[in-house]
């Protein structure tokens, strides 16, 4: 939640439950039929939205909870449970003034879903495979979407307009947008399968920076000794960390020279 | 002139023969029909066991009987003969006789056996089956023209050297083996020539010369080429996996593990590229050391080596030189000199007569030089590239010892009567190359992880010397440019890719690189470009291959989706002469001002094309950004009802969120003797700082004035700028 008073956290345990960040008290638990995917708060921090995956039987749904409504927590009753028959959402954002829910499917396809009446404002298939990260810039216009097709992709948060394509040739499980310059930082990794042909390479799992407005790479930082499931930015844009399937999280802060860089212009 | 009388070496015997020639029915006096009528009736025809053999020796009735027992001993080894025939004429025999065997299948093995025996100097037989005969008469006396063929024109074949800025090609497969590419070699980035999907089944060669890219397919090969690579000729042998093409590019040998029949050898075949005849059939029991006929350098001749015998053919009549293959027991490898029609070949110890390496001059069988080696293990046969010289690297268990020790012996081929000089080394050999066109060679020995990389040169005045030694290295690989000089150390697979490029004039290490897992290292045929790989085929993901100059520096890294195999286009040799060669070496000067000119301006305009391009990038990104911008602005009264009018725009935008923080640091423990009195003086820095971390006040707590100091440092916390120190110095110097 924006103040910091609060945390939503979604598990496979098939249930969303919301806490207070400061004593660590859990305030509402709201069970479910199936892993909770994704969840977040919306702008204004009064409404929540989840989504659960396809699972034994039970369909993908994005449910919608409005916290200033009690009964709504008490009897497990979202105000608006919108299902995805096709293909099950794998990541979900929520728009800048909390009117939609931008979420990425299971096929590449994103969509933005009204958080009011439910229905699909807009639509864009842009990416081939499973979206498996979608995060926002620090003011909520844009969203980059990480792709298994090896893709990293910016959106216009409004209007879906897709402005900008990062290549690489690993499926990206994560992508950032900085706070403070035109870059974004991009994590990722192999299938499953391959993991072991590569992985006596001890540190050479990168997080890759591109230029925003020029779709070239200019940096990689190496350490990640497995492929890299999450990577953010720190709010001022000083330091970025990342989580990988090594288990570890690391935090990088940025040398003077990452700020002064530039690629001849 | 008769078509039969061609099966015939021409002698007067034959002459004479084909002269008494009368149809078919005068073969068959009326004893032996009855005899033939007599047997009981067999699944196969009783013609069909009958051979024909000529260039018997006419003899009169006194000698017959010993001609009959030697005819019998000699064909007899191939069946039961159940009957014979000595046609007569003037009381002497004719000079052919007949025979029949019990089984078909006996008659094929006396044909393909005692054909061509040499009974004595005047009478080498000619064996053949009754049944060929018939065939062959049957072809109509009428000689027909055959049709003319039109002249299928496909252009300059040899186009892609007219090149104007000197590219070379290389051909790519990708999408695990579904499409196959052209590329034409540039620095800057490849440049696509032709690219088509299912050009070939399975994998590509380039002939010798580079003339013909050849194809494989499950009905036989393809041969493409000219300008547009058309399809220049086609070899039809179903299965075919293998090829490999004679030198001169008039020949190519094609194997199938299909297509083996007894009658009919077609496991290997070889076929003349221009006119796309298949000239000889040839049969073969195992493919395992490919290619299994060898090529003269110059395609006068190819051998092959079977069990005690080295067989060696010439071209054009594809014909057994001299008619016979050589009898050389226990031969067990061969090859030809790269620059002369000269064999090496090794035959192992027998009883007491030791191992020995023979140089044998062909077509007179000379043999020049042969060497005799002791304790022998095992021999392989290392040519430089322009036969001037043969290392045989021979491998020995020394007499009363248990272990095997490896010698290089160098043959001066150049040098009268071949001397010999001898190169011991101490560990086991893991590589050993010649450099293409000099008289240096480089090792790779030891055992992992300990590699040594040794540099020799075979010197003139009878000495090798060693030039140097590089220890610890990440190699299992030589690499030589073609044109000698430089060098890639590579250790591929498992080796993880590691690169070494080697300057062998004063034998430096230029650079040292990686190319994580590469499986495959190719120069191009000028020697100023190494192309690094990872194929597919080994390796399952970072498929690409990289573009290196012959000093190692980085040029290129192309991905393409599962990259397989990259082969440079080979050149046809030089048309210019040693002098002329030598006048453009003199006056290089002059030409590399105007090449280094013509790249700069090219390398300009490119990162020109570049500035250009992200300039506009950049132009279009902000005026999204600006038009984004404008609209979050105007929603700015929005954000802040839906926050209950806090301003969380930025990150310092709500004053209230401002805290201040104390933060101790412990520094360093100093314990310093004062007199009596013995004080730890420790020296804490205390930090205080806000939320916004805007500042870092940083003051030294002095704990013998126990007081705190004046504030020391304040930094600026964004850029770490130091702003002032204490008592309000402006400070000198950031960190």
């Amino acid at each position: 939640m924006w103040d910091t008073k609060n945390v939503l956290t979604g598990s496979a345990d098939n249930s969303c439950r919301l806490w207070d960040c400061e004593t660590g008290k859990q305030l509402a638990l709201l069970h479910t039929n199936s892993a909770v995917r994704t969840c977040g708060f919306d702008f204004s921090g009064n409404i929540i939205m989840f989504s659960t995956d396809k699972q034994m039987g039970y369909q993908c749904y994005l449910n919608f909870f409005d916290l200033r409504d009690p009964q709504q927590i008490d009897d497990n009753q979202p105000y608006l449970s919108i299902p995805c028959s096709d293909y099950k959402i794998t990541s979900a954002v929520w728009g800048p003034l909390g009117e939609f829910v931008i979420a990425g499917h299971e096929n590449g396809e994103i969509n933005q879903f009204s958080a009011k009446s439910g229905e699909i404002l807009k639509k864009a298939k842009e990416h081939t495979k499973q979206i498996n990260d979608i995060q926002t810039s620090v003011d909520l216009t844009m969203f980059i979407s990480a792709s298994k097709d090896n893709t990293a992709k910016l959106f216009d948060s409004t209007s879906l307009d897709h402005i900008k394509t990062f290549k690489t040739e690993r499926p990206v499980n994560s992508a950032a947008i900085s706070p403070i310059m035109d870059h974004v930082v991009m994590g990722g990794g192999q299938e499953a399968m391959e993991v072991t042909t590569t992985s006596t390479r001890i540190g050479k799992f990168e997080a890759r920076f591109f230029h925003a407005a020029y779709e070239e790479e200019f940096g990689r930082v190496k350490g990640h000794f497995g492929p890299i499931n999450c990577v953010a930015f720190h709010p001022d844009g000083k330091s970025y960390s990342s989580g990988g399937e090594d288990g570890y999280v690391r935090i990088h802060y940025f040398d003077p020279q990452y700020f002064d860089f530039e690629l001849e212009a | 002139q008769s078509p039969i009388g061609q099966i015939y070496s021409p002698t007067n015997e034959v002459n004479t023969y084909v002269k008494t020639f009368s149809p078919v029915s005068s073969f068959f006096p009326s004893e032996l029909l009855d005899d033939i009528l007599r047997e009981k009736p067999q699944e196969a025809d009783g013609i069909d066991s009958v051979v024909v053999v000529d260039n018997v020796p006419q003899v009169g009735p006194e000698r017959l009987e010993k001609l009959k027992n030697v005819i019998h001993k000699i064909f007899s080894k191939f069946g039961k003969i159940t009957t014979e025939f000595y046609p007569e004429a003037d009381g002497m025999t004719k000079g052919y006789i007949f025979l029949e065997y019990a089984a078909p299948t006996q008659a094929l093995e006396a044909v393909k056996n005692a054909d061509g025996y040499k009974l004595d100097k005047q009478h080498t037989f000619r064996v053949n089956l009754f049944t060929d005969f018939d065939k062959y008469m049957n072809i109509s006396d009428e000689w027909e023209t055959p049709e003319k063929q039109p002249f299928k024109d496909f252009g300059n074949m040899r186009h892609w050297i007219e090149d104007s800025d000197c590219r070379d090609q290389y051909s790519v497969i990708y999408e695990a083996g579904e499409r196959t590419a052209i590329f034409s070699n540039d620095a800057k980035e490849p440049i696509t020539v032709e690219e088509r999907a299912r050009w070939t089944e399975t994998y590509v060669r380039w002939s010798p010369k580079g003339t013909y890219l050849a194809t494989f397919h499950q009905r036989g090969i393809a041969l493409w080429g000219g300008e547009k690579f058309k399809q220049i000729q086609r070899f039809s042998h179903q299965g075919v996996s293998l090829i490999d093409f004679s030198p001169c590019e008039r020949y190519v040998v094609t194997f199938s593990p299909l297509m083996d029949t007894k009658e009919d050898p077609q496991a290997i075949i070889i076929w003349d590229i221009l006119t796309g005849q298949k000239k000889r059939g040839f049969h073969c029991e195992s493919s395992a050391h490919w290619p299994i006929f060898k090529w003269s350098h110059d395609g006068k001749f190819f051998a092959r080596m079977t069990q005690d015998t080295l067989s060696i053919y010439e071209t054009p009549s594809m014909g057994l030189l001299d008619k016979k293959s050589l009898k050389i027991s226990g031969i067990k490898d061969f090859s030809w000199s790269p620059g002369d029609n000269i064999i090496a070949f090794w035959v192992p110890e027998d009883k007491d007569i030791p191992a020995r390496v023979t140089l044998m001059q062909m077509p007179s069988r000379q043999e020049i030089r042969v060497r005799n080696l002791f304790n022998v293990v095992d021999c392989k046969l290392h040519w430089q590239r322009n036969g001037d010289y043969l290392c045989v690297k021979v491998d020995r268990t020394p007499k009363g010892t248990q272990g095997v020790v490896t010698n290089f012996e160098i043959f001066r081929m150049r040098e009268k009567q071949v001397p010999v000089d001898v190169v011991e080394m101490k560990e086991s050999i893991i590589a050993f190359a010649w450099e293409p066109n000099g008289s240096k060679f480089a090792v790779l020995h030891g055992e992992s992880p300990r590699i040594n990389a040794s540099f020799y040169h075979v010197k003139n005045n009878g000495k090798i010397e060693l030039i140097k030694m590089f220890d610890k290295q990440q190699a299992n690989s030589i690499f030589w440019s073609p044109q000698g000089q430089f060098m890639v150390l590579a250790g591929l697979r498992s080796m993880n890719g590691a690169l070494a490029f080697v300057d062998t004039s004063d034998c430096t290490m230029m650079y040292i690189a990686e190319h994580y897992m590469a499986s495959d290292v190719e120069w191009d045929p000028t020697g100023r470009y190494v192309v690094t790989s990872v194929s597919w085929w080994s390796h399952k993901v970072d498929n690409a291959y990289w573009l290196w100059t012959f000093q190692g520096r980085l040029l290129q890294k192309n991905n393409k989706d599962r990259f397989c195999q990259l082969l440079w286009r080979p050149r046809p040799p030089t048309l210019l002469s040693v002098d002329q060669i030598k006048m453009i070496k003199k006056d290089l000067k002059k030409y590399s001002k105007i090449f280094e000119q013509k790249d700069r301006l090219s390398q300009s305009k490119a990162s020109k094309e570049l500035v250009d391009k992200r300039r506009a990038m950049m132009e279009d990104y902000r005026r999204y950004r600006e038009t984004a911008l404008q609209i979050y602005q105007e929603q700015k009264s929005v954000r802040l009802e839906l926050r209950g009018g806090v301003d969380t725009d930025e990150l310092d935008s709500n004053v209230d969120d401002w805290e201040e923080e104390t933060i101790e640091f412990f520094i360093n423990e100093e314990i310093i003797p004062i007199g009596d009195l013995h004080h730890n003086r420790k020296t804490k820095l205390l930090a205080r700082a806000t939320t916004v971390y805007k500042y870092l006040i940083l003051q030294v707590y002095l704990t013998c004035s126990l007081s705190f100091s004046p504030p020391v440092f304040v930094w600026k916390e964004e850029r770490g700028a130091l702003l002032l120190t204490g008592e309000g110095r402006q400070p000198r110097c950031e960190s």
